[in-house]
Parts: structure tokens; sequence; C-alpha cells
């Protein structure tokens, strides 16, 4: 059983200065249950001693996982997409199905806590400039070579490697990347002995525990670091694959020649891909043909509870936003763009685009779920004002382009934008384009919208999406303020000192009208009943491990 | 005759070339590369990275030349990796080594290339998606042609009669509703739990599963094909085709029963129905037999529809599969089969019109 209690005989710190300060915080009532798990966790304390700190019973708090039967197969409808490099993994899909056999350091839990898979625990030093990484004892690999530190150290050497195209983790290592050569930098990454691995940041940074439990961080034999793991197999999970027909299913078995470290239950999980229209899921549901969906969206949602199935569901920090691109006019006004905001009612977004499946967030891409999410005053919703504004920019005669990919709620929640820009007096043409060549130009067209998915700290998406010529930032946004707050919000590890600085950064991103960012979703699973520790995960993360039928 | 099929033949190994010379033109357009190298990849790649993975990937070379190895008549690319000094090229497989590997495997060698969308060799993948389309195709005719030219000779052998009106009808309402939305017709009404007649069924205790048919053939790919999970994905085929074959057969029925002989029959006294078996029906089949033939290739497409809706993984959706993914290799490959396919039928379907017709003659 793997659960909070340590039946694993994992360690991990006990307490932290900080994470004493939290803990006083949250029993005063300045900081929720899953803020409070966050923090404390990514300063390396184990779950159940944060639960221990605030006094909770770890087996009753939330999240707790319950032992199903041994035994049985499953089948969970997803899509199964070609395998590759796990550095360059762009959907969580890939990750669901190679965790039966490539494991994570460290994974992040529903209730915002971090729990050690590979690592048996980990601590930050005060100013969170040095990690030390403690490795689980006994963990095995599956060609009889034991994991080691070398494996770790290995990784973090691949993930740092900002020469592999699409390789997005050396986005996620942040400072341990070498500016100059695109590689690790020296002496970041130390091996202190075989069950030990330092990582020293050159400045404060508090996004390598999130960054190591993201779906791309899989974590690879030392020796097979960049090639594909449908090509050998090679992994510490309990698991193996026995077919992979892409587009068709994929089949995971248990691994008869491998001694897995930890428990595991189902016999077989079967992924079985039904494309990507949700029509054609709810068809295959009614034929029997899988007992778990990957993500129920929109009115489908309903339907599945129609039919009797159980439902899962989370708030997550997933959204979409609708964002001008400034380096194209007339969005560099900023007029403009602060004219599209007032014209924009978030709630009519919510309610259009996705049901109201979600709560209404304020156009700062930061969300009250993150530790550091600042409150600040209502926005304006006012339209007459923003026709006038246009009028004032000279631009009340340009025809504006919104694009949005051809599927389901980001494109409804494009046109409730588009609709409402047209009640303000826009003059708005809508493009949908097909989401097979959608992405090829996504961070440069002038006008469009995409989807985020969840991160675990708003800086993150902050640093991804909106720092001066990231990869990712599709708004062209650019400027010197944000940039260096940003910065300095990165090296504050206590998340009420940074709230300091994020109420300035989301005022700028307010300001300045970067993104409409209407609203955080809520997403969901449904699984038929007797499946246990199934339940929705904010980023969409499945881990066969823990599945099963109830006992 | 030996004649006349070797020059079709080369007719079709030419149409072939230039088919498959466009889908390769069409497929190596810039835009559709940007979209191969974002899919295989990052879908989030930068300019710069997609340049660089379509150069170490061998889609750097001028137009014909690729062309020409794909067909086996240049040798493949290699490229070595400057930092690792490791050999990849078209024709080295994961894990081999460099020098054992063959100068040239294309179409000639027998080698249909490489799926990027489903990570595997072509050939392993087209022949089972294509028996699965043939079992589809086979079931979907099995039906169509039996029942079509039933209801074109019913309803051809007394023109006007009520009995022709109303097959009339149906045929052509047949013809009309395109299989995207017979389809969904029928799973609405058929295959939901929730609409049509299923949950009413279910509530009379008549069906034991939650629905009458399924909704979706995917069962019958693994588990065999039963009646409920190819039901409606043969129906939808079989009814679009169905009526316009039946209105062939109508209309040649009609027109051989005013014919001279069949009058004479009459005369002499002939049952009604030995005139119809054993005078009309053979003369009224000539026109159908080159219709049905016109059919295959017609299917070919009512498949692509039909197998997608119906999360059947044959041929018809293996072919949208690699169009909205920009699997080149594998496009190349359907389109082959296509021409293969279209190209028999023609040849049957004439050689088959001679013995039908003594009067025609092939050279």
């Amino acid at each position: 059983m793997r659960d909070f209690t340590h039946t694993d005989g994992s360690t991990g710190l006990t307490t932290h200065p900080v994470a004493e300060m939290y803990a006083r915080e949250h029993k005063a009532g300045q900081l929720d249950r899953r803020e409070f798990l966050v923090r404390s966790t990514a300063l390396g304390l184990s779950a159940a001693a944060a639960y221990s700190l605030i006094g909770v019973d770890a087996a009753l708090a939330d999240g707790h996982r319950s032992v199903p039967a041994a035994g049985g197969t499953l089948r969970i409808q997803q899509e199964v997409r070609a395998l590759k490099d796990p550095r360059t993994y762009d959907w969580s899909q890939m990750a669901n199905i190679t965790r039966g056999f490539l494991e994570y350091l460290i994974q992040y839990n529903e209730d915002g806590s971090f729990e050690g898979v590979l690592l048996d625990s980990w601590e930050a030093n005060e100013d969170a400039t040095v990690y030390t990484l403690n490795l689980r004892q006994g963990v095995m690999w599956n060609n009889g070579d034991a994991f080691t530190a070398e494996d770790v150290a290995a990784n973090f050497v691949g993930w740092c490697d900002s020469t592999v195209e699409g390789n997005s983790m050396a986005t996620r290592m942040g400072g341990l990347v070498d500016p100059e050569t695109g590689v690790a930098r020296e002496g970041a990454i130390e091996v202190v002995d075989d069950h030990t691995v330092r990582v020293t940041y050159p400045e404060p940074d508090i996004t390598l525990v999130p960054g190591i439990a993201d779906y791309p961080s899989a974590v690879q034999h030392r020796d097979l670091i960049g090639t594909n793991p449908a090509d050998h197999g090679v992994g510490t999970g309990a698991y193996q694959i026995a077919d992979y027909e892409v587009g068709v299913s994929a089949q995971l078995v248990r691994n008869p020649d491998h001694t897995y470290w930890g428990d595991t239950y189902l016999d077989e999980i079967v992924f079985v891909d039904l494309g990507q229209d949700p029509a054609a899921w709810f068809a295959g549901a009614e034929a029997g043909e899988f007992d778990m969906t990957y993500e129920t969206v929109g009115e489908f949602v309903d339907l599945f509870a129609a039919i009797g199935w159980e439902q899962s569901e989370v708030t997550t920090a997933a959204t979409v936003v609708i964002r001008p691109n400034q380096n194209t006019a007339p969005y560099d006004d900023v007029r403009v763009r602060q004219a599209i905001h007032m014209a924009v009612d978030n709630q009519v977004c919510l309610d259009l685009g996705i049901n109201g499946q979600g709560v209404t967030a304020e156009n700062h891409h930061v969300c009250p779920i993150h530790p550091e999410y600042a409150e600040l005053p209502p926005q304006t919703f006012d339209p007459a004002g923003a026709q006038a504004l246009l009028e004032e920019s000279g631009h009340a005669d340009f025809e504006f382009e919104l694009i949005s990919i051809d599927d389901d709620y980001r494109k409804n929640t494009t046109d409730a934008v588009a609709a409402q820009l047209r009640d303000a007096g826009f003059n708005v043409t809508r493009t949908i384009i097909p989401g097979s060549t959608f992405w090829n130009d996504w961070t440069s067209y002038p006008f469009s919208s995409t989807n985020w998915n969840h991160r675990e700290l708003g800086v993150q998406i902050l640093n991804l999406a909106y720092r001066t010529g990231v990869p990712w930032n599709e708004s062209g946004f650019s400027n010197a303020e944000f940039d260096e707050l940003l910065t300095q919000a990165n090296g504050i590890q206590d998340a009420d000192a940074r709230r300091e600085v994020m109420v300035r950064l989301q005022q700028i991103m307010q300001e300045e009208g970067v993104t409409i960012q209407p609203y955080w979703r809520s997403l969901f699973r449904h699984y038929s009943p007797g499946i246990v520790n199934a339940g929705m995960h904010p980023k969409f993360e499945i881990n066969v491990h823990y599945l099963g039928f109830s006992a | 005759m030996g004649a006349f099929i070797l020059r079709r033949t080369g007719v079709m190994i030419l149409t072939a070339l230039c088919l498959t010379f466009v889908v390769f033109f069409l497929t190596n357009l810039f835009p559709n590369l940007e979209k191969l190298a974002k899919t295989q990849g990052n879908a989030r790649m930068t300019d710069e990275e997609v340049v660089s993975w379509l150069d170490r990937n061998g889609y750097g070379g001028p137009l014909i030349v690729r062309y020409g190895e794909w067909l086996g008549l240049v040798p493949g690319w290699t490229r070595e990796d400057e930092a690792t000094g490791e050999i990849t090229g078209r024709c080295i497989d994961f894990g081999m080594d460099p020098a054992d590997a063959p100068t040239r495997c294309g179409l000639l060698q027998g080698d249909l290339g490489f799926s990027t969308v489903s990570d595997d060799e072509v050939g392993n993948i087209i022949g089972g998606r294509l028996l699965l389309t043939l079992k589809l195709m086979g079931w979907a005719f099995g039906v169509m042609v039996p029942a079509a030219l039933l209801v074109g000779v019913l309803a051809g052998m007394r023109e006007g009669s009520r009995l022709d009106r109303s097959l009339s009808t149906f045929s052509i309402a047949s013809t009309a509703t395109p299989e995207y939305v017979s389809g969904v017709i029928f799973i609405v009404l058929l295959a939901s739990s929730t609409a049509g007649l299923s949950p009413l069924l279910a509530e009379w205790g008549w069906i034991e599963g939650r629905t009458l048919f399924l909704g979706s053939a995917r069962s019958a790919m693994e588990d065999g094909i039963t009646f409920w999970n190819f039901a409606l994905p043969v129906t939808t085929i079989a009814l679009y085709g169905m009526g316009y074959i039946a209105r062939m057969t109508r209309a040649s029925m009609a027109e051989v029963m005013t014919a001279q002989y069949i009058r004479t029959a009459r005369l002499k006294g002939v049952s009604f129905r030995n005139i119809v078996l054993k005078h009309a029906l053979r003369n009224a089949l000539i026109a159908p037999f080159t219709v049905i033939m016109l059919q295959f290739p017609w299917l070919l497409t009512g498949v692509v529809i039909v197998e997608t809706l119906f999360n059947y993984n044959g041929f018809g959706w293996t072919m949208v599969q690699a169009a909205s993914n920009n699997d080149i290799e594998l496009l190349l490959a359907c389109s082959i089969v296509a021409v293969f396919v279209v190209l028999v039928t023609q040849l049957i379907s004439d050689i088959g019109y001679v013995f039908l017709n003594p009067r025609i003659r092939i050279a």
C-alpha cells in the first residue's frame, strides 16, 4: 500500500522552519489546506509530515488512495500517440502510457501535495538554491541494473540540453542550463553518493520540484537518455508494453521478469484510442468498449453521469487565453488591447464556452489555487467605454480576425469573445483552423486562442508564456519591469513574500491588456462503478500502478 | 485479350506513378512538412527547430531526388551526426549497423517506407487495415447487390405500377441520403441508450444490453464480427449504393420489358414469372453490372466516412489519419492501393461485359 503513512519506508523531512510558519497560517485560516500542502511538500516535507504539522490524520485526508483488489484488466479511453524521447513529450497521454514502466522522481497529487516516487525525500536550503535529492533504495531497472544517483544525474544533464529540438524540460530546468552553451551548467549537478544527488542553482529557484514532477520528466536509464522508450522498454515500473498500435490501442501487461519496488494491482491495462470526437467516446462507452475516460468535456459530463458512471471533478489552473499578439498592428497599441478587455465579460465566456464548468478568472493568468495568488480589485466590463477607447486609438474600422482551433470548448469560448466584441461595435471575423494545422503557427497568429494546462505555481506560467523572448510567448509581450519582477519572484521561496511581488506582476498583466483569460476550468473524468483511484488529476496524470477494481 | 490486359496494366502503372508524384508533391510542400515536423518533434517547436528537424530526418534534399528514393531508384539518404558520429539514414533501422543496411530501399525493393504517425513500417500497417476494410466491404456488397437487384427488377418489371412508384421513392431517398447523415440517424435511433428505440426496448425488457445495436464497430476488429456490432456500418454503406444500382436496374429492366421479343413471348402465352426470370433478367443485368463494378471505387470513399463514424480502424480510417498528420509514405501507399482497386475493378467490368454481351468484343 502506498499512502501517506509511509509503509513503503520513505523518510523525508519531518519539519522545516518555513513549513511551521505555513502551518500556523493554515490554522489561523490564512491558508487553505491545498496551498499549505503545495508549499510545505515543495520544501521537502513528506505529505504525512505536512499533515501532522496541521494536526490531520493523513489516512483520513483528501487524496488518500484506497487499496484495490489484485488483478483484472482495465480499459481506458485515451489517445494513443506515437512515442518519442520523453523529454520532447507534448501530450500527457504519452506519459500516461509510459508511466507503467518509466517512473518519475516526484509526483504531484490531486490534493496539491508532492510525493516522492523514485525519490525517498528531498530538501531545499534556506534560500532555495541548493536541493538535495535522496533516492529510494532498492529500485531496480527491468534490465537488471540498479537505479542509482548516476541515473538521476544523467537525466538531469539530458533535461538541461536545450540543443535537442522540442526538449521542453530545458525550459523547466531554468538556471541549471548555461545560457552560453545551452547545456547543463558546470557543477550544477553533483553525485554525492550512490543514492544522493545535489542540484545547485546560480540564483534562487522554486520551480525545481514541480518541474521534475511534470510529465516530460520521465526517468530513463543512464545509457538510454534521448531514446524512444518504445524501442527498448527499459524502466523501473511494473509493466511492459505488450502491444502498441498508434491511433488504435496500446496494451500494458505486468512485466513477469521484473521485481517492482512498490505495490501494483492490475494485470493488464488497455488504452483505447477513439479519436478526438467526444461523441465517439460516448458511443464507445455505450457499446461497452472501455471503463474509464481520460477526460470528459462539455455536455458529455452530464451524458456520462446519466448512464450511471462515477464522476470525478477537480478544479485546476487549466485555462484558455484569447490573446492579441503585440508584434502585430494594431495590437501593439495598448488602448486597443484595453478596449478588448473592457468589451468582454468573463462570466459570459464561462457560461457559453464551458457550460459554466469552472470559475471566472481575472485576465492575469494567476489562479486562486496558486499559493502566491494576490487578489486584485475586479475589472470593469464597459462595452461603451471599449468602443470609445477603440475610436480614440484610431482603429475603429480595423477588421479584427479572431482565430481558434476547430474543437469544442476552445471554439465556443472564442465565439463568445467574438460575439461580445461585435456587441461592443468591433468589426470581427472568425477563422477556425483544423487541429492538425492549427499548431503550426500558434505563437504568431495576430489574435487567437490557446489552451494552457494547469501548473503548480503562478510564476511557472508567467515564466513560460509572458517573459520576453521565451519560445512559448505567444502574446509577443515584452516588458522590462515585468521581467525583472518575475526574476525576483522566482527567488522568493515564501509565498506570502512572493505575493508582494505578484500583486504588481498581475497588475501589469491587466494594465497592459496582455490577454483575455476568462476562466479556470474544472476537469472531469468518468469511470464505471467499482474502479478505484481513478480520480481526475489536474494535469491529466494516470498512474496505472495505483488503479484497480474495488476489493 | 492478353494484349488488352497488358495494356491496362501499363496504364495502371503509369496512373499510379503520376498520382503518387502528385501526392508526393503536395505532401512535401513546406507547410505540410512543417506540420509533420511538429507532430513528430514537438507541437510547439520554433521555426529554426523545424528546419533542423527536417534536415536531420531526411526531408531536406530536392523533391525529385526524394521521390526517387521512395521509388528505390536513388540511394537512400544517410547523415552523420557531427557530435556523436552516429550514422542515421533512410535504410538504417533502429539498432542496425549502418554497414549492413542496403543502399536503396524503395518501392522497387518492395519497401513501402515508414509511417511517421504509426511509428511502424507501412507494409506492416496497410495489410491488416485493408483486410478489415475488405471484410466491411464484403458484407456491404453482400447486402447491397442482391437487395438492389431485387428492388430494381421488381420496380422495373411493371413500369408505373404502385409497386414501382413506392420502390422508386425508396431508392431515390436512400441514394439522396449520404453516409454521414444515415449513419448518424441510425446511431441515434438504434444505438443510443438515451434516445431512439433502445431505451424503450430496454424498459420493456426486449433487449438484454443497453442498446439494440452497437454504435461502434470496434469490437468487430478483435472479438469478431457479430450482428450487433456490424449491422449499422454495413447498412449505412449498403443503403447509399443500393438506391443507385436499383435505379439503374429498374431503367434497364423497364427498357427490356418493352422489347419486341418480350411481347412475342407474352403473345405465345408464356407466364409473366417465366418472362421475367428466363427472358428479361439476363439482358436487364448488363447495364447494372458496370454500375456495380463502378461502386467499388465509390465504396472506398464511403468507408472513409463510415469507418471514422463507427471507429473501425480499416483502410478508410487509416487514410484519414495519414492525411490529417501528413504521413507522406502512408498516403503514397494508400494512393497506390486506390489506383489498383479502381483500375482492377474496371478491368473486371470490361472483361465481364464481354461474357454478358456477346456483341461486344475486346481486342
